[in-house]
């Protein structure tokens, strides 16, 4: 495909223009109170066209794949762009970047192409039984195990020529339990980007299991009492709050329009136990590539050091309007879209206390496990919910709760650390910008103080 | 086939259900679905990107000895649709049998399809013309008042065509269009911002659209969140916009008469059929056939027959909502509530158009009533669709004193249960909306309710 696309964009001389082909194969398998729901296998193919003329982008795709296609839709998107330039204010110029030619390829151990899928059905299988043997009060479980084979082509008139294949194994396990008349849920996940081995590794009866346990527990407690209290928040709750309610304030065409880190540079604004970074090359991480969507090699981008702004993550075009260099964070969901700034594994580094520490100090507050939903603005202001909070008084862990929410302002969060623990797990996401993507969340346990909402 | 060769969608799901066939298959369907979109982005206050999409794509239903295999592709030559109804085929073999598969669904009589689902002003728009649109409900908002601005927004306009075949004879063909637009405001005075304000339209025709009033709803709506204080907790009574009636009550509802929740046990209603679940003047009823309606076709996903049910009448739960498999599992008739997302989705259950029987009382009536409360226009949280328990952030939220609104408030917490809620209903507004979950609702007034500001 990749000698079709160049092809196509030899006969072009724009200022600038890239196509990019994207084949994505999908399995996966849904397995509901122990009933198959969904074994599904599918192919989705097609190729993309984003020009940039006279300042304006243009972005065009399809699924049929042939010259003449590719070359109306490399029409279309310079004809987007021409007619839509009278409307837009700003004229795009993007970041010198040189062009590579290069190939990557996630390193497996079992290829997913050369396996049966005969295994996986029986997987997801025996963990759910698992789930649903682990008590009676399990009401309702639902499991799903996922392997996404991605196969990108990456060719621009300046010369890039760019063969990716990325692959993620993943899956995850919701719980319904139902005990004195309430229902609780509780959610957790696996995966990583890798071949088969990563099932092995960690497998998803474990996840169910634990997803169980937690669902049982929580079922027949109280919704937490609501206030202002110190809480250890666990690894994957710090990981969201890293992505969604700080990450998200660093990504330049956020800065750009004001988000709370605009005009923060080089300034304090988090504890100087607080590191935080957005490594495009994590290994083995969910959100890993080589080279970004725009072909810009990925790095790693330390966004707070110490509690102080460093840097901001870029695309091309938003690199050249900052006066920084590119940092490979343009990303597109599938060659239905044009890349946008998004993150790729986001994380707070370890810091050195035990959990056991940090929960030592609390007189009153909360230990918040298991992440619900949440929500966040980009002046910082967040809402999560997380499944279970375990009051601790004097340091000892009491009675849980379930459901709580937290909010507040992230900033005020993370200038609130008092202790970062050294434990660290990098785990899963999907994060939704306009479209969604694969990313890694992660970091250590940390203690804090914020709102815990309840009713 | 491929290319701009195909004109009949439902050759393509015939040829697909002749090709399982003859592999051996108990039962297969097709299901082709061929889509034009339109997207313009605004980010920034600025026109972001605008992307023109074609697409298009198969998805195929295997059936062998109880055991279900789907697969799907978008590419639609003879080569992958034969590949693809192997694969299919193949799941099926591979995967275990569902001892409670009874049968695809067998061909009936269908309705005429209800006035205004196509509208040729919306399948023919130019990339131009859909620029145009968003630029007017920008520029209104710009004229509203100089210190609004526009956060971001977005414009869909959508064609799609759709094709159901299977082998007891289904073979159907339909066609649909829509447009959505929604735009966030935010007003920034004396240095302080205002809470983001969302407002947003949808229809089925272009005539039925205006992103003129998108524009200028979402400016006021900003403006009026201007100078928010916060208020010390209480319980008092809450007026939800039909957005957030939508999200906080009827999202749980919809869940609690999903047949395929019910049958598992993820719903609180399961056995209440013909019991009180709400107060005595709620009336809900799923319309699929509804002339405009934004859920409407005359079929669903399956090609069974869309149809009206009472889901709950004068408080009393009525119906459940049924595909055919949950259908033949309870031995009943399907209700014609099986959806997809596209051509790479299974179907699954979901309500048409969920339209809530309006009250008597304008939003100032209802307003006039509340001691002490707050109106609630956004919801930013969780609302568990199971337990009914909701807990999270009112935005564009309004303090009302004596039946009057007197400020904005400043990020507050709201936090309930929608069962318990629905026989807290003090008033339900006379001003239905189309929301964007397919929600026909007016606003709704319920009582005793924590609200929490920091």
């Amino acid at each position: 495909m990749i000698d079709l696309l160049e092809t196509c964009l030899s006969r072009i001389n724009e200022e600038y223009a890239e196509m990019r082909g994207h084949t994505r194969r999908v399995l996966s398998v849904v397995v509901k109170d122990g009933q198959i729901e969904a074994v599904v296998k599918g192919l989705n193919r097609g190729v993309c066209a984003r020009a940039l003329v006279d300042g304006s982008w243009g972005f065009s795709s399809t699924t049929i794949i042939d010259k003449k296609s590719l070359h109306s839709i490399l029409m279309d998107a310079r004809s987007l762009a021409y007619s839509s330039k009278p409307l837009k204010k700003r004229y795009v110029k993007i970041a010198p970047v040189k062009p590579h030619v290069d190939e990557y390829e996630t390193r497996m151990k079992k290829d997913p192409r050369s396996e049966d899928i005969e295994c996986f059905v029986e997987e997801v299988l025996d963990a759910d039984s698992e789930a649903r043997n682990y008590s009676e009060k399990v009401a309702s479980t639902t499991l799903n195990l996922s392997i996404v084979d991605d196969e990108i082509f990456f060719v621009n008139s300046e010369g890039a020529r760019i063969k990716q294949r990325i692959v993620r194994c993943f899956g995850a396990a919701r719980i319904i339990a139902r005990s004195k008349g309430n229902i609780a849920s509780a959610y957790e996940s696996v995966g990583r980007q890798g071949g088969l081995e990563v099932f092995e590794e960690t497998s998803l009866r474990d996840a169910a299991l634990k997803a169980a346990s937690r669902a049982v527990r929580i079922a027949p407690k109280r919704v937490v009492p609501g206030g202002y209290y110190n809480v250890v928040l666990e690894d994957k709750i710090v990981g969201l709050l890293a992505h969604e309610a700080v990450g998200h304030t660093a990504e330049a065409d956020l800065v750009y329009v004001g988000s709370f880190l605009s005009n923060k540079m080089g300034e304090k604004v988090a504890s100087e136990m607080v590191t935080l970074i957005d490594d495009g090359l994590f290994p083995y991480g969910f959100g890993t590539m080589k080279y970004d969507d725009e072909g810009v090699p990925a790095g790693k981008t330390v966004i707070i050091d110490k509690g102080i702004v460093r840097s901001f993550m870029h695309s091309r075009e938003t690199a050249s309007q900052f006066g920084a260099a590119p940092t490979g964070n343009a990303r597109a969901w599938s060659f239905e879209y044009d890349p946008i700034i998004r993150m790729r594994n986001t994380y707070i580094k370890p810091g050195d206390w035990t959990v056991e520490e940090l929960i030592e100090d609390v007189k009153d507050g909360y230990l918040l496990r298991g992440v619900g939903g949440g929500q966040a603005d980009f002046n910082g202001e967040f809402m999560f919910t997380v499944q279970e909070a375990i009051r601790v008084r004097n340091g000892e862990l009491k009675e849980s709760y379930r459901g709580a929410a937290m909010s507040g302002n992230a900033f005020d969060v993370l200038s609130n650390v008092d202790g970062v623990g050294r434990d660290f797990k990098m785990h899963i996401g999907i994060c939704g910008k306009e479209q969604p993507n694969y990313v890694g969340i992660g970091g250590p346990s940390i203690r804090t103080r914020l709102l815990v909402g309840g009713r | 086939m491929e290319g701009d060769k195909i004109s009949n969608l439902i050759e393509i799901s015939e040829l697909a259900v002749g090709n399982s066939k003859k592999l051996g298959v108990d039962e297969v369907e097709g299901f082709v679905q061929r889509q034009r979109i339109i997207e313009v982005l605004l980010e920034r206050g600025e026109i972001q990107s605008e992307r023109v999409k074609i697409r298009r794509g198969i998805g195929i239903r295997a059936i062998k000895d109880k055991s279900v295999g789907f697969s799907f592709a978008s590419v639609l030559d003879e080569e992958t649709i034969r590949e693809t109804c192997k694969d299919a085929f193949s799941l099926a073999r591979a995967s275990p049998k569902n001892p409670d598969w009874v049968s695809l669904p067998l061909p009936k009589r269908i309705p005429p399809a209800p006035n205004g689902l196509y509208d040729d002003d919306l399948s023919n728009l130019t990339s131009d013309e859909a620029l145009n649109i968003v630029l007017e409900g920008y520029e209104t908002a710009k004229e509203v008042d100089p210190r609004v601005s526009i956060d971001e927004g977005k414009l869909i306009v959508s064609s799609t065509e759709i094709a159901i075949s299977n082998s007891h004879g289904i073979s159907l063909y339909d066609r649909g269009t829509s447009i959505a637009f929604y735009l966030i405001c935010v007003a920034k005075e004396k240095g302080k911002a205002s809470s983001f304000a969302y407002e947003y339209d949808i229809s089925r025709t272009l005539k039925g659209f205006s992103a003129r009033k998108v524009g200028e709803l979402a400016a006021k709506k900003a403006l009026l969140s201007l100078g928010a204080k916060s208020v010390k907790p209480f319980r008092g009574d809450v007026i939800l916009s039909p957005d957030v009636a939508s999200e906080i009550l009827f999202a749980p509802l919809i869940s609690s008469v999903n047949a395929d929740n019910v049958q598992r046990g993820r719903s609180l209603w399961a056995n209440r059929i013909g019991e009180s679940v709400s107060v005595r003047n709620l009336t809900i009823i799923d319309d699929g056939l509804l002339p405009y309606g934004l859920g409407s076709s005359p079929f669903d996903a399956e090609g069974v027959p869309s149809q009206r049910t009472i889901v709950i009448e004068n408080g009393v739960l009525k119906s459940f909502l049924y595909d055919s498999y949950t259908a033949n599992k309870a031995n009943r008739e399907s209700t014609g509530n099986a959806a997809r997302e596209g051509y790479s989705s299974p179907p699954y259950i979901s309500a048409s158009n969920l339209l809530v029987s309006p009250g008597t009382k304008s939003l100032e009536e209802m307003i006039s009533e509340v001691d002490r409360g707050v109106i609630v226009n956004r919801f930013s949280g969780k609302v568990s669709n199971e337990s009914g328990e909701f807990s999270g952030i009112a935005k564009q939220a309004i303090y009302i004193e004596d039946g009057e609104m007197r400020f904005p408030l400043r990020e507050t917490m709201i936090s309930g249960n929608t069962f318990e809620s629905l026989n807290k209903i003090a008033a339900i507004g006379r001003d239905r909306r189309a929301t964007m979950m397919d929600v026909y609702t007016p606003p709704i007034l319920i009582e005793e309710i924590t609200i929490t500001s920091k």
